[in-house]
């Protein structure tokens, strides 16, 4: 905020109401800063879903996709391309992103560390270990692949939160272990890619890279209706967010019942991880980039939980693009995230080190 | 006398280790109890079990003759509030951001912000005399300024008793004496019952009313600074032959060390 009381000369004593006002006043700016910027994300993020539906072999207009979504005078010809080929993508694109967000964005708060989204914390890892076993030892199919890849994830997950349990969860302990955990799951997954034939291994690694293209109507429809269910949970849970954000002891003192409160967000997260991971395989780096850029845009310690999701979805629909487009060969999409969030992780682990945060 | 917070036979612990070891404890009300003792004597787990953050290993804390493990933490949270020993901040955030915090215990679905948590705000930080820095962001703010701030936060949480956790260990000499005229003039205009762990025995002496000495787990010695204090009880709590003079200034008990 750009106004502070310490920049004018301050009496001896401010009297009570202009504290108070003062108080309002910044808290008004807050709440309008954080509803602002999150309708804009939601905007944007709708925005880059209605242009994924316009590029294409052939080109719609916007409107053209408008009117054949909600259905107001469209033609037979585009509502096929629209409804038919384009918008069961285009949905997959925008719930994974959305779903990563979210998931990456409570871990990072609930663990009170950058580092800590559902992918480096063992809960993708999970999945991958699952699924691929199931393509290159058990030949699975279709549905078959996305189940056992949400299998994993959970499973992967009990395991953690039950190593990591000391009477309670603790950040530091949580991400260590997960990243244990997470180190486990991929030596053995590069160990079930070379008992495979050459095929089934291609297969595997493809899937590994994650890609909104590979997702079923099964699996996107299962998320969405996740995202359904769990976003309002999310968003009533939110105020033990704040009060967590300030160590266990201090939320504990401040009546906040901490163990349940962390059961909670770490099941909602970890169902929407590996929902999302089932559904287009474990695109790497949008949990982890998603939260702090909406941060960043929200303003210090705002923590909005919708606006990370708005900026995932807006971040895997917009690396889609990019991937399916604008390369000669198709590319999956978890090539693209992976190009931008390498980098991204780097300066964190360089700055986070210099800060001493985290923890 | 009467209170509101007593503790019977409770024993708490980490792991396999006991730390507190069947006590019983009454915190008088309106009074600034001090806890002392040497490192690792219990004080800090005391604390934390009286606020609930530690589930007894056995006996039980009571709060208006009630178990605590009965109340509804929210409520508890409502008459108990806890300064922690290393409270975090969000990165960034700002002074009043942190100090509304500490209304969450009084926010519900069915009872949103309104005037009174504005009020009750607006006093913790005039109490603490940081309403200059309300827009600040905490982390920009020297170490003396940040706990004034955390005190603040626990303030606007507006309970009956209020529990610090060394409040004073990262502060310089002129700080630590700040931090406890503001604890005292608080217990003398709103009679908020206060309980801290303090290191400083002589700090201890003169601003708090109440005194319990802890060794091993143990209470060797309670009762008011003047009375209890002699050179026999800190050789027995800290193992420091020492002389015990009035302060020249309140006259409380001072612990000067013996000659070399």
């Amino acid at each position: 905020m750009s106004v502070t009381l310490d920049k004018r000369p301050v009496p001896e004593d401010v009297p009570a109401d202009i504290v108070e006002d003062e108080l309002q006043r910044q808290r008004r700016g807050r709440q309008l800063r954080y509803a602002g910027v999150t309708v804009a994300l939601g905007v944007l993020a709708f925005g880059v879903f209605v242009v994924t539906m316009m590029v294409g072999s052939y080109r719609l207009t916007g409107e053209q996709v408008l009117r054949s979504i909600f259905g107001v005078g469209s033609t037979p010809e585009v509502d096929f391309i629209v409804l038919e080929l384009r918008l069961p993508v285009a949905t997959a694109g925008f719930a994974v992103g959305l779903a990563l967000g979210v998931a990456g964005t409570l871990f990072q708060r609930l663990l009170r560390n950058p580092l800590a989204s559902p992918d480096f914390v063992g809960v993708s890892s999970g999945a991958s270990l699952t699924a691929v076993t199931g393509i290159v030892i058990l030949n699975a199919q279709d549905i078959t692949v996305p189940a056992l890849a949400l299998g994993g994830a959970l499973v992967s997950s009990v395991l953690m939160y039950l190593l990591a349990f000391k009477d309670g969860i603790s950040g530091y302990r949580f991400i260590l272990i997960g990243i244990g955990v997470s180190a486990f799951m991929s030596g053995l997954v590069s160990y079930v890619i070379t008992r495979g034939t050459l095929h089934d291994a291609r297969e595997a690694m493809h899937w590994l890279v994650g890609s909104v293209g590979l997702s079923g109507e099964t699996e996107t429809r299962l998320l969405v209706v996740a995202l359904v269910v769990l976003l309002p949970l999310t968003a009533a849970l939110s105020t033990q967010l704040r009060s967590l954000e300030l160590g266990d002891d201090s939320a504990r003192a401040l009546g906040t019942r901490v163990q349940l409160a962390h059961l909670a967000l770490i099941a909602i997260s970890v169902a929407l991880t590996g929902l999302a991971t089932a559904a287009a395989g474990p695109i790497a780096f949008v949990a982890l980039v998603a939260g702090p850029v909406a941060n960043r845009l929200l303003g210090p310690a705002a923590g909005g939980v919708l606006a990370a999701g708005f900026v995932g979805a807006t971040l895997l629909m917009s690396a889609d693009l990019v991937a399916v487009h604008m390369f000669p060969a198709e590319l999956p999409t978890g090539v693209v995230t992976g190009l931008v969030g390498a980098p991204y992780l780097l300066w964190l682990l360089a700055t986070s080190n210099k800060e001493g945060a985290g923890g | 006398m009467k209170s509101r917070l007593r503790a019977e036979n409770l024993s708490l612990g980490y792991d396999d280790r006991t730390i507190v070891q069947s006590l019983d404890l009454d915190i008088i009300d309106g009074r600034v109890t001090a806890i002392v003792g040497a490192n690792a004597c219990g004080k800090s787990t005391l604390l934390r079990g009286l606020a609930r953050l530690l589930r007894p290993r056995s006996g039980q804390v009571l709060l208006d003759d009630t178990p605590m493990s009965h109340l509804a933490t929210k409520e508890v949270a409502k008459v108990l509030g806890l300064l922690p020993q290393t409270p975090v901040a969000p990165d960034g955030i700002t002074v009043g951001d942190l100090v509304s915090r500490g209304r969450h215990p009084h926010l519900s679905w069915f009872r949103h912000w309104n005037a009174e948590d504005k009020q009750a705000v607006a006093r913790a930080l005039e109490d603490t005399d940081t309403q200059d820095l309300l827009g600040r962001p905490i982390q920009q703010l020297s170490g003396g300024q940040r706990q004034r701030v955390w005190v603040a936060m626990a303030l606007a949480q507006d309970t009956d008793l209020l529990l610090l956790d060394e409040p004073t260990t990262f502060l310089d000499i002129s700080h630590q004496v700040e931090l406890l005229r503001l604890l005292r003039k608080l217990n003398e205009t709103s009679g908020k019952t206060i309980v801290v762990v303090l290191h400083d025995l002589n700090l201890a002496c003169r601003y708090a009313q109440h005194l319990i000495a802890m060794a091993d787990g143990h209470i060797v010695a309670e009762g008011p600074p003047s009375e209890i204090v002699t050179a026999s009880l800190v050789e027995k709590v800290f193992g420091l032959p020492c002389v015990v003079v009035p302060d020249p200034i309140s006259g409380t008990p001072m612990v000067v060390p013996a000659a070399d």
